[in-house]
């Protein structure tokens, strides 16, 4: 603040470009991509050599921010950009987790990049696009730039699930997605709009205050904006009963890059869920948490039942992200105090699914609807490592002890039964059994089955992203203590 | 030193992994010798260890201090037998395992990371990382049913595991819910098991937390009616799985309703007696009586199980002396006499590639020593005096008498249906003449697989002649089981329930 201003009685915002230069160096990184496929027309490869350079970037940035609020320069209690943006351990471990997946999912659709030639461009545009959105949805706490993110990385994923332009699946995958995707925002905003019209603000931190501050004798306005809000991210998450577009989306849309997709909006969608439900509302958790708690249930029993019918792997694996995200929201329930278990359940999922889509890719074709169950028999014999390396991030999205996801799952369940949701972990511990029968399927279909003629190839890139994945299962399920910590430090102002 | 013995079959999957590929033939062998280190590594606590209360050789280490966890080992006289059971078993399996050819190296591997989480499940006294192990040893046990076992192998690998997962998952959920009051009791989350026994529970909250872990437990063992799976996963797997099925993972259900069901919940155990002698006694005659009418040899010694096993619960929910430690000594004698069995099945399945009793017949005359340690195990299995078998069973049926005199005397009526089942068995497959062409030309036991057999002859004599050696070890532990009950419930063991009557009695000591 200029001391002149001051004397005026002037307050200007405050303006911190490093609370949002991830998101600025991706953004600008999205239009260079562009920039420089029009003007020097350079091979996909190097396009997405940039293109990492632009997430490494972000990543470093992310990094000087973590260390500058471990510094505790006090910042915490002023917010840049009028209070819209969150410069919070929150915020920082939301970007670990969507750069670390952006970086992944461009690595495992190395080789899809590699044949489109000039549209390449377009699609790490995409890529870069839609991470920063989510990522400012993740750090914003003013519920109209929540909106903004939520928009700018949704229209990304739409064109990137339409992006197999000559395939009527692709276009099928991308018109429900928008269709649904944009009714989904349409319910959010029209929740936002009630929560304003219940509080007067758009701010989180104001909306809590309000709400710590003063006694409601007709919450009702308040109360329905909160349940459009939370439905609305609900979809975004596939959570059930909102769920209904993601096998669609996630057969038809490109193998290659559904991983990323599917795992960038579930950061996202949590990440805000996550901020409105604990920063603006913890005073109506007795209300919300209930509902969170039948969605959590719902979500869990229809996704593993419903998984374990399909015959395709990527609906699947569609399904057993509903189910994902009713475990995940488990640890919802409990409000601040699971935040961190939150995080370390979406940090080690997310991954898992980048990874376990970067298989499907490969043994199914990256730009191909059909991923048949069967076309996985034998893959033992095929190709061990592929095999290998997917059952045991199988394993690990099962939640079997030893792996990250026991130890994720632990987390929320724990939680949820700290906050009195006995129930509901009781529900989750039943329903991850029926879990573990969809995982076992494809690991008996691997192993125990006798392998057709046609060869699968597993190119060098995906065998880097299963080989770093599958790292990070075994040793955050043997050694969870340091990322549990960096998680458990992930608060919210 | 107990985690060693985790480690140690975790080092020899390292080991047996970065052995080339070209050599297949050196997986088997060296798979065999490895796993000879556990072993001896066993004995040797077996060795030191003093014939007192309480937990020896504990290992402490924080594994995450937030959540309360550490990785906590340590062995008392009822585990300790376990130890030696499984370390023993396993190279036995893999020797007797010949008959694999494909995929020898997985085989191996799974085999290996097996016993390491059974020795964790048995080791492990912080509830967590029991509940790691407990649940991690279906993975591999999955695998060895699903790609080695006969036609029907998916089935009953999806079955074993999606059963066993089912009764684990209640019990992660109690486990949750005890750490968590023991945070709100005490203000500090704890997973350890002494830590957790000195909780202030409601009676309500006991009683439902009492029946998720006996419910994985009773699925495990199984007691009847959680016995489905068990037939399935036996006769499917291929003979080392078999082994190890019986001799060692029914052990972990049985282990757990001692360790945890009476420690953690006394009060809710001796109200829940009544319940848990009806099943078992239902299973031990269940057991046997379907196990008479099976035409499927491996599935007939599949059923005794359901019927032995029973006993063990029998005993130790007797809550008098000589239940708990006739339980644990049956769980020895189970695992070495079923085991044994097993192999045998195995060995005739190598040479005539059918388990039916009507495919034999008067193998007596062709195959003098396979029948000779055939009826040797039989009656081990039955409980000849002079046997291990005997000293279990009278011990279980001598310390449930006291307090539960009407189950018992309905439960000996399974030791004669063992005879029968197993009697009737012998007599179609052994004796008479040789009827049909394939079994006239069948050859004798190889000196590899007497090897293989003899260590558990032998142990079946000395546990049958002088049981003190184990006795004495696992006494003071199932004293200290019962002294607590005693003080933290109304509940008293009948005279002469408890060991110093019995020697009073005698004029003993």
């Amino acid at each position: 603040m200029s001391p002149l201003l001051a004397q005026a009685g002037l307050e200007t915002p405050v303006v911190s470009w490093l609370g949002v230069a991830p998101e600025l160096v991706l953004g600008v990184g999205a239009a260079l991509v562009l920039l420089i496929e029009v003007q020097w027309h350079p091979s996909a490869r190097v396009l997405a050599w940039f293109t990492g350079g632009v997430v490494a970037l972000a990543g470093v940035f992310a990094l000087v921010l973590h260390r500058y609020l471990d510094a505790g320069e006090g910042i915490e209690t002023v917010l840049p950009f009028s209070g819209m943006i969150a410069l919070d351990g929150f915020g920082v471990f939301a970007r670990y987790v969507l750069l670390t997946v952006t970086a992944l999912g461009v690595l495992g659709a190395w080789r899809m990049i590699d044949g489109l030639g000039t549209r390449a461009a377009e699609m790490l545009a995409l890529v870069l696009l839609a991470t920063s959105g989510f990522s400012l949805m993740a750090v914003s706490t003013h519920l109209m730039l929540t909106f903004l993110g939520l928009e700018v990385g949704s229209i990304s994923l739409y064109v990137l699930a339409g992006f197999s332009r000559q395939r009527s699946e692709s276009d099928e995958a991308a018109i429900k997605y928008f269709l649904l995707g944009a009714f989904a925002s349409a319910v959010f905003v029209y929740g936002v709009a009630l929560v304003f019209a219940g509080t007067g603000q758009f701010n989180l931190l104001e909306v809590g205050n309000y709400l710590g501050g003063v006694v409601l004798f007709e919450p009702g306005v308040i109360l329905v904006g909160l349940a459009l809000v939370i439905v609305g991210l609900a979809f975004k998450v596939t959570a059930a009963p909102f769920h209904s577009w993601a096998p669609d989306v996630y057969q038809g849309a490109p193998a290659g890059i559904v991983g990323f997709m599917a795992a960038v909006a579930k950061v996202g969608g949590f990440a805000a869920l996550l901020r409105v439900l604990v920063t603006a509302f913890p005073s109506m958790i007795a209300e919300w948490a209930p509902l969170v708690g039948a969605i959590s249930a719902l979500s869990m029993v229809l996704g593993s039942v419903l998984a374990i019918v399909q015959d395709d792997i990527r609906r699947l694996l569609a399904y057993s992200g509903v189910a994902h995200a009713g475990f995940i929201l488990t640890g919802v329930v409990s409000g601040a105090a699971g935040t961190g278990d939150v995080w370390f359940y979406l940090a080690v999922y997310t991954i898992q699914l980048v990874a376990s889509f970067a298989v499907v890719a490969a043994v199914s074709g990256a730009s191909t609807a059909r991923s048949a169950l069967a076309d996985y028999s034998g893959l033992a014999q095929r190709q061990p490592f592929l095999a290998a390396t997917f059952t045991v991030i199988l394993l690990g999205m099962g939640g079997i002890p030893l792996t990250s996801g026991f130890v994720a799952k632990f987390g929320v369940f724990t939680e949820a039964w700290s906050a009195g949701f006995e129930w509901l972990v009781v529900v989750a511990a039943v329903t991850s059994v029926v879990a573990f029968f969809i995982y076992l399927r494809v690991i008996l279909v691997m192993y125990m089955e006798d392998a057709p003629e046609t060869e699968v190839a597993a190119p060098l890139s995906t065998r880097w992203v299963l080989g770093l994945v599958v790292a990070a299962t075994i040793v955050f399920g043997l050694f969870p203590g340091p990322l549990l910590d960096l998680a458990g430090n992930a608060l919210p102002v | 030193m107990l985690t060693w013995l985790v480690l140690l079959p975790v080092l020899a999957v390292l080991v047996v992994m970065v052995l080339p590929r070209r050599r297949p033939e050196l997986v088997l062998p060296l798979g065999t010798v490895l796993s000879l280190l556990p072993l001896a590594l066993a004995v040797y606590l077996f060795t030191v260890f003093e014939p007192v209360a309480g937990y020896q050789f504990v290992d402490r280490a924080i594994w995450y201090e937030p959540w309360g966890i550490s990785w906590y080992l340590g062995v008392d006289g009822v585990s300790l037998p376990l130890l030696l059971l499984t370390t023993l078993l396993v190279p036995i399996s893999l020797a007797a395992s010949g008959s694999i050819t494909t995929r020898r190296k997985e085989f191996v591997v799974y085999t290996l990371l097996l016993e390491a989480g059974t020795l964790g499940v048995f080791l492990a006294l912080d509830l967590f990382m029991f509940f790691v192990f407990f649940e991690v040893v279906l993975v591999p046990m999955y695998f060895i049913i699903g790609i080695w076992g006969s036609e029907r192998r998916r089935y009953a690998a999806i079955k074993f595991f999606l059963f066993t997962a089912f009764g684990s998952a209640l019990m992660l959920a109690a486990i949750i819910g005890l750490s968590v009051l023991h945070g709100e009791q005490t203000g500090v989350v704890s997973f350890a098991l002494d830590d957790l026994m000195n909780l202030d529970l409601s009676p309500t909250l006991a009683g439902w937390l009492f029946v998720a872990f006996g419910l994985a437990f009773a699925i495990k063992v199984p007691v009847f009616p959680f016995h489905t799976w068990l037939p399935d996963a036996h006769v499917e797997a291929p003979t080392a799985g078999s082994v190890l099925l019986a001799g060692v993972l029914l052990k972990m259900g049985t282990y757990g309703l001692m360790r945890f069901n009476l420690s953690l919940f006394p009060q809710t155990s001796v109200d829940w007696v009544p319940v848990l002698a009806v099943l078992s006694v239902i299973g031990i005659i269940y057991g046997a009586t379907v196990a008479i009418v099976q035409p499927n040899l491996k599935k007939l010694i599949a059923y005794t199980s359901v019927s032995h096993l029973g006993f063990i619960v029998l005993g130790t929910f007797a809550l008098t002396s000589g239940g708990l430690q006739g339980a644990v000594i049956q769980n020895v004698n189970h695992g070495l006499s079923t085991g044994a069995l097993f192999l045998l099945v195995g060995m005739i399945y190598d040479r005539r590639h059918t388990k039916m009793i009507d495919d034999f017949g008067g193998l007596q005359k062709v195959m003098p020593i396979y029948a000779g340690f055939f009826l040797f195990m039989i009656f081990a299995s039955i409980g000849l005096p002079g046997l291990n078998g005997f000293v279990g069973e009278f011990l279980v049926l001598m310390g449930s008498y006291t307090s539960l005199p009407v189950y018992t005397i309905i439960a000996a009526f399974g030791v004669v249906l063992a005879a029968i089942y197993f009697l009737w068995a012998y007599e179609r497959v052994f004796t008479g003449v040789p009827d049909k062409e394939e079994n006239r030309v069948l050859a004798d036991l190889t000196p590899v697989e007497i090897g293989v057999l003899a260590p558990l002859v032998v142990l079946v004599l000395v546990l049958g002649l002088y049981p003190k050696i184990l006795l004495d070890k696992i006494e003071p532990s199932t004293e200290a089981i019962l002294d607590r009950i005693e003080a933290t419930t109304d509940y008293q063991v009948p005279a002469p329930g408890r060991l110093e009557d019995v020697f009073i009695a005698g004029g003993e000591e």
